[in-house]
């Protein structure tokens, strides 16, 4: 298991504790022998509902993930749709067949299986979970992200856990960018918001005064 | 193997070949005084041009550079060709500007030509073909560079290249780029880079990515640059060193994703995938061209086959003929470069081909 960022010594405690209740309930794998399974971890200061709703997005995995440019669901997005995804030039794939597998809103859960397309990974299954965090006194979500895949013939265990753990690294840094990002909008607009509220006092309190 | 090129091409992408388009404009300017059967000469020869310049268009600066002196002296001839292929999406960029830069004291232009091959999204790609010319240009300092003062200013150039499409905030994507994301921590957009820059005397190539500049010397080839690819022993050596690793995935590639190990961008792969160019400084003699190209072409045509199609095209590879209209210089270059092209589509190349081609007969 690896953990990235979480500097803060509180924070990493109570984080381990969150991290391993979370393992033990919803990051469970049945790992064969020709597989290999990791888990990693993120923190992102941005709140939980603005960093969910980017990830249980299955019709546009694109507004975060940066190798993918393009994604074709068929319907409505339920349990079980497949979704097509192309991928960006220069990486060893082209295509992703994807199913829905689990989407709990509740409990924020998103779970994902690759069952085709132009690349590696057979039999990937992956498991997305995000739990709310203080992290520096403002209110953050720890991502985790957990998956099982076949080891490639020609490749060892440790060649592809490395090669996937460097794709879910670079997908949960793009998330937790565009996350905090769009936080600090949010931040931006509630500002100008209340100076609006406030000019609008002000300009009451001098129709009054006139009166 | 003439139709077996024609049926690959129409496949492929039947228009980017052999449609015309009046791109001639901004390469050469036109002298209102020539007379008519020299005005006919250079229309034949602007076509010749277009029909290969397709997806390279050059931009206007090139006309500002241009030098004033006798076109048919010191103008450099060449060809291109740039072609989609069985790509999705067009992601090379081709740069070429003749006179770009006037030594001091000299006589002599200095001519550029760049082949960029961009991966993840085409930005990066156009970003160079519009701006690493010109930081070449500011580079330069001295009349007569020696050989450590083109490496310093290769270096420096395609450093601030990189520094250019990471920062973010000082660059404006390109109307026809598609990224969603544009986010400058999480860049995955890079492009390769070999450039080169001739004069009188010598052939200078600075390289970074797998796209590859080769010389044609007595019909045989000379590489001026090597391909970067992660297994490259010195390669593996500097990435591993720097806490990276190279995983055999379909091919060697950096971290399993990337499968060049230098490039401008890749922000997210620094500082295993290095913007540092290799460069090579060449004396000319009696030459017979040089052909810089993406790995479109290099990775189904070896160096031999492309120097003997080149020079098929200029015909023999001798000595330039005394009064040779320099219009069928530049037909035979743009020839090479687009029967190049035919070879590796021909040859099932699965990527965007360019292929420049340059007349180095004296």
């Amino acid at each position: 298991m690896e953990m990235i960022g979480g500097d803060d010594t509180d924070t990493e405690m109570y984080g381990a504790l969150v991290t391993a209740q979370s393992l033990r309930l919803r990051h469970l794998h049945h790992c064969r022998e020709n597989q290999c399974t990791s888990v990693l971890v993120k923190y992102i200061q941005a709140p939980v509902h603005l960093v969910w709703s980017l990830v249980r997005r299955f019709d546009q995995p694109q507004k975060y993930k940066p190798f993918i440019s393009r994604c074709t669901v068929n319907g409505d997005p339920e349990i079980g749709c497949l979704r097509e995804v192309n991928v960006k030039s220069g990486l060893p794939a082209t295509t992703s067949t994807e199913r829905l597998e689990q989407l709990d809103d509740e409990e924020h859960i998103l779970g994902i299986n690759i069952i085709g397309g132009d690349h590696r990974l057979k039999n990937y299954s992956s498991i997305l979970t995000v739990h709310p965090e203080m992290i520096d006194g403002r209110s953050g979500t720890m991502v985790m992200e957990s998956f099982v895949v076949d080891v490639p013939q020609g490749n060892t265990k440790d060649d592809t856990c490395y090669f996937v753990e460097s794709l879910i690294k670079c997908n949960l840094k793009s998330l937790a960018c565009v996350s905090e990002r769009l936080a600090a909008q949010d931040i931006t607009n509630s500002i100008a918001t209340f100076c609006n509220a406030s000019n609008g006092y002000r300009e009451k309190n001098h129709t009054e005064t006139n009166l | 193997m003439a139709e077996i090129c024609y049926e690959v091409v129409t496949d492929a992408c039947p228009s980017s070949v052999y449609e015309s388009t009046p791109a001639h404009s901004r390469r050469r300017p036109r002298f209102q005084t020539v007379m008519h059967e020299d005005w006919e000469k250079n229309c034949k020869r602007s076509k010749q041009e277009a029909l290969a310049t397709r997806y390279s268009s050059i931009p206007r600066s090139s006309r500002e550079d241009f030098s004033d002196q006798n076109v048919d002296v010191s103008s450099p001839r060449y060809g291109v060709s740039s072609v989609c292929g069985r790509r999705r999406e067009m992601e090379d960029a081709v740069a070429i500007h003749p006179s770009f830069s006037s030594p001091k004291n000299s006589e002599f232009p200095q001519h550029y030509f760049g082949v960029y091959d961009g991966h993840g999204c085409s930005h990066v790609a156009a970003r160079c073909r519009e701006r690493l010319h010109k930081l070449v240009q500011e580079e330069l300092s001295s009349d007569m560079e020696d050989e450590e003062e083109w490496k310093t200013t290769m270096e420096r150039s395609f450093t601030r290249m990189d520094k250019e499409v990471v920062s973010w905030g000082d660059s404006v994507v390109t109307a026809n780029c598609k990224c969603d994301l544009q986010t400058p921590a999480c860049d995955s957009v890079g492009s390769t880079a070999v450039v080169s820059v001739i004069t009188p005397d010598k052939i200078v190539v600075a390289n970074c990515g797998d796209s590859r500049a080769v010389l044609c010397r007595n019909g045989k080839p000379v590489p001026l640059s090597t391909d970067h690819k992660p297994d490259r022993p010195d390669e593996l050596d500097r990435i591993e060193g720097a806490g990276g690793r190279v995983i055999y995935w379909d091919c060697p590639r950096v971290l399993g994703v990337l499968a060049m190990s230098r490039a401008i961008g890749d922000n997210y792969l620094k500082p295993y995938v290095s913007c540092e160019p290799e460069v090579t400084i060449t004396d000319r003699r009696d030459d017979d061209c040089l052909i810089l190209a993406s790995d479109g072409l290099w990775d189904v045509v070896s160096n031999e086959t492309a120097c003997s199609v080149a020079r098929m095209c200029l015909r023999g590879g001798g000595r330039r003929q005394d009064n040779e209209d320099p219009a069928i210089s530049d037909k035979a270059c743009t020839e090479a470069s687009v029967l190049l092209t035919k070879l590796a589509l021909a040859r099932n190349s699965s990527d965007n081909v360019s292929v420049v081609v340059i007349d180095l007969r004296r």
